[in-house]
């Protein structure tokens, strides 16, 4: 197995990756930044769904509160970019180039998907540092005190923020990875995954509210939220699990059935 | 007693209603150039990814290296194969492709460079797989199924696309390949490719085999004729009439006399025109056999039936 995720990281541990990474975690970082400190709210309640509050951001998860909140619309972007990678790789022919190489193909895929999500933490875990950089550096102008953000607690906060997105990111990619795998075509996995989990999962959950407790997709975002006024984070946890462990089933029986002609 | 490469003993492989492999057998024995041939669609793709595990029979046995094919991790470290088309990352140079796949197999990637060398692609190992030509790709293939140095290579139609210059080089590379010991399964439908180099042979036809064994044999065995050159050209004329007057078949084209073998064995034939020449005081310049091109010979075997 360790060599697999070896050479995952050979083919994605790139100057590339790395700028594309770097890039992508600060434009989130800024945007996130700017848009929760602008919208933050002097008073109230409000969820992290609906918004913020100063309080909230001059607490001790103020730091990394708007990376929290940026996580939150990444999902979707991790699904896409989960399906496009492992589809490329049946129809390409470099899934079957590997397994001329190592023929055990449940453990390719788990390879794979570890190599790519060693990225994707690592991506994680920049993105959230450079928020909490940018959120340091804009807080002046926004009258944030910041007093509150350098405490044992406020570690506390990024690491369960960081895990809890970075659990979401481990959901999403098993699902998109299903996906890929049931279609083994980017195009026609992305079709189909971009249909069910955008329009129909919102459209749905809209006039039926156990949808945001349901679909994948709205039990994911959730879980990155870290619970949400619908689905609070155990129930949210478990039924990603649950999720999970089905996808990850389907794909590796798929995988180690099917003939691969491609 | 050392195993033959391949053994495949009644494998079949059928897509619904579609019969594609049909209870095919094959020995093939180590340290041979085989030919795997047959026509587009005869099976030949699809027996090569049964033998890799990549498809499933569904009947049949097969071993490779001694080893059953259910179990296709127990020999893969052993055998080498480009299948279907060269598969690579485009955006890695040709070098980290190869470095990948050794890390994935478990083999030194040390080897790397002289590989590239080894196939022609020395100077451009650094470029990215996404800017190479469709020969460099192909060669890429060749380097890649060369990784571990194995026992068993199984490449699968390796000069497909080619340009004629591109078919010539690859030829090479594959005349390369033996030696050692090593055994090559190459599949090509273009039989003069293979008939050049492979000392082996394995006929298929929808799915079936039709040949198999020493290449030598199978042209050897038919030997249509005699081509007779005396070292006069004003000879020819008299030593025709000789040759028909001895009761043989002769035919005179581009200044070479043509004897057919008509029911004789071909040495008594070369012996009879031989000693023909010689009660003449004529010497010969060229006495050789007219044996039938392989493309010939596959021709007649699917229109005569499997043998």
């Amino acid at each position: 197995m360790s060599r697999l995720v070896r050479a995952e990281l050979i083919r994605l541990v790139r100057r590339r990756t790395f700028v594309v990474m770097a890039a992508g975690s600060l434009l989130l970082s800024v945007v996130a930044t700017v848009a929760v400190f602008s919208s933050a709210q002097t008073t109230g309640t409000v969820t992290r769904q609906g918004g913020t509050t100063l309080a909230i951001l001059e607490g001790h998860g103020g730091g990394t509160e708007a990376f929290a909140v940026g996580a939150s619309f990444t999902g979707f972007l991790v699904f896409v970019t989960f399906i496009a990678l492992i589809a490329t790789e049946f129809s390409g022919g470099t899934f079957r180039a590997l397994l001329l190489r190592d023929p055990r193909r449940a453990r390719v895929l788990v390879g794979k998907l570890i190599g790519i999500l060693i990225v994707a933490a690592a991506t994680v875990a920049l993105a959230e540092v450079l928020t909490f950089l940018v959120s340091l550096a804009l807080a002046p102008a926004y009258d944030i005190s910041t007093s509150g953000w350098f405490s044992i607690e406020s570690v506390g906060a990024a690491l369960s923020n960081y895990a809890t997105v970075l659990a979401g990111v481990v959901g999403w990619a098993i699902y998109g990875t299903m996906l890929a795998v049931i279609f083994r075509s980017a195009p026609v996995a992305l079709a189909v995954g971009f249909a069910w989990a955008g329009p129909f999962e919102n459209i749905v959950s809209r006039s039926w509210g156990a949808g945001y407790r349901l679909f994948p997709g709205q039990v994911l975002d959730s879980l990155i939220e870290g619970g949400t006024a619908e689905l609070g984070l155990a129930r949210a946890a478990v039924t990603a699990v649950l999720y999970a462990a089905i996808a990850g089933a389907v794909a590796l029986i798929l995988v180690s059935r099917r003939d691969v002609t491609a | 007693m050392t195993s033959p490469a391949l053994s495949v003993s009644g494998l079949t492989k059928r897509y619904g209603n579609r019969t594609v492999v049909d209870n095919l057998s094959i020995e093939l024995p180590r340290g041979v150039v085989a030919g795997f041939v047959g026509p587009n669609g005869a099976g030949k793709t699809t027996t090569m990814a049964m033998l890799l595990g990549l498809v499933r029979p569904s009947g049949g046995h097969a071993e490779v290296l001694g080893r059953p094919i259910r179990n296709p991790a127990s020999y893969l470290a052993r055998v080498g194969a480009l299948i279907e088309n060269p598969a690579f990352y485009p955006s890695l140079t040709g070098a980290e492709n190869l470095r990948m796949f050794a890390t994935v197999a478990g083999h030194d990637p040390a080897p790397v460079a002289a590989l590239l060398d080894d196939v022609g692609l020395g100077g451009r190992g650094d470029d990215p797989f996404r800017d190479y030509s469709l020969g460099m790709k192909q060669r890429l293939g060749i380097a890649a199924a060369r990784l571990g140095d194995p026992e068993l290579l199984i490449l699968d139609e390796p000069s497909n696309g080619l340009d004629p210059q591109g078919v010539r080089e690859m030829r090479s590379l594959i005349a390369g390949l033996a030696g050692s010991g090593r055994t090559v399964l190459v599949s090509s439908h273009d039989l003069s490719e293979l008939e050049q180099v492979c000392d082996w042979l394995i006929l298929i036809e929808t799915g079936r085999s039709l040949y198999q064994g020493p290449t030598r044999a199978l042209l050897d065995g038919v030997v249509e004729g005699l081509a007779v050159v005396p070292r006069r050209r004003d000879d020819q004329w008299v030593l025709r009439e000789l040759l028909v007057a001895r009761g043989h078949a002769v035919a005179l084209h581009d200044d070479r006399l043509l004897v057919d073998v008509d029911g004789w064995d071909v040495n008594e034939l070369a012996a009879s025109v031989n000693q023909a020449a010689f009660d003449a005081g004529m010497v010969l310049v060229e006495l050789s056999p007219l044996r039938t091109s392989l493309e010939d010979q596959y021709l007649s075997m699917v229109q005569g039936g499997a043998r």
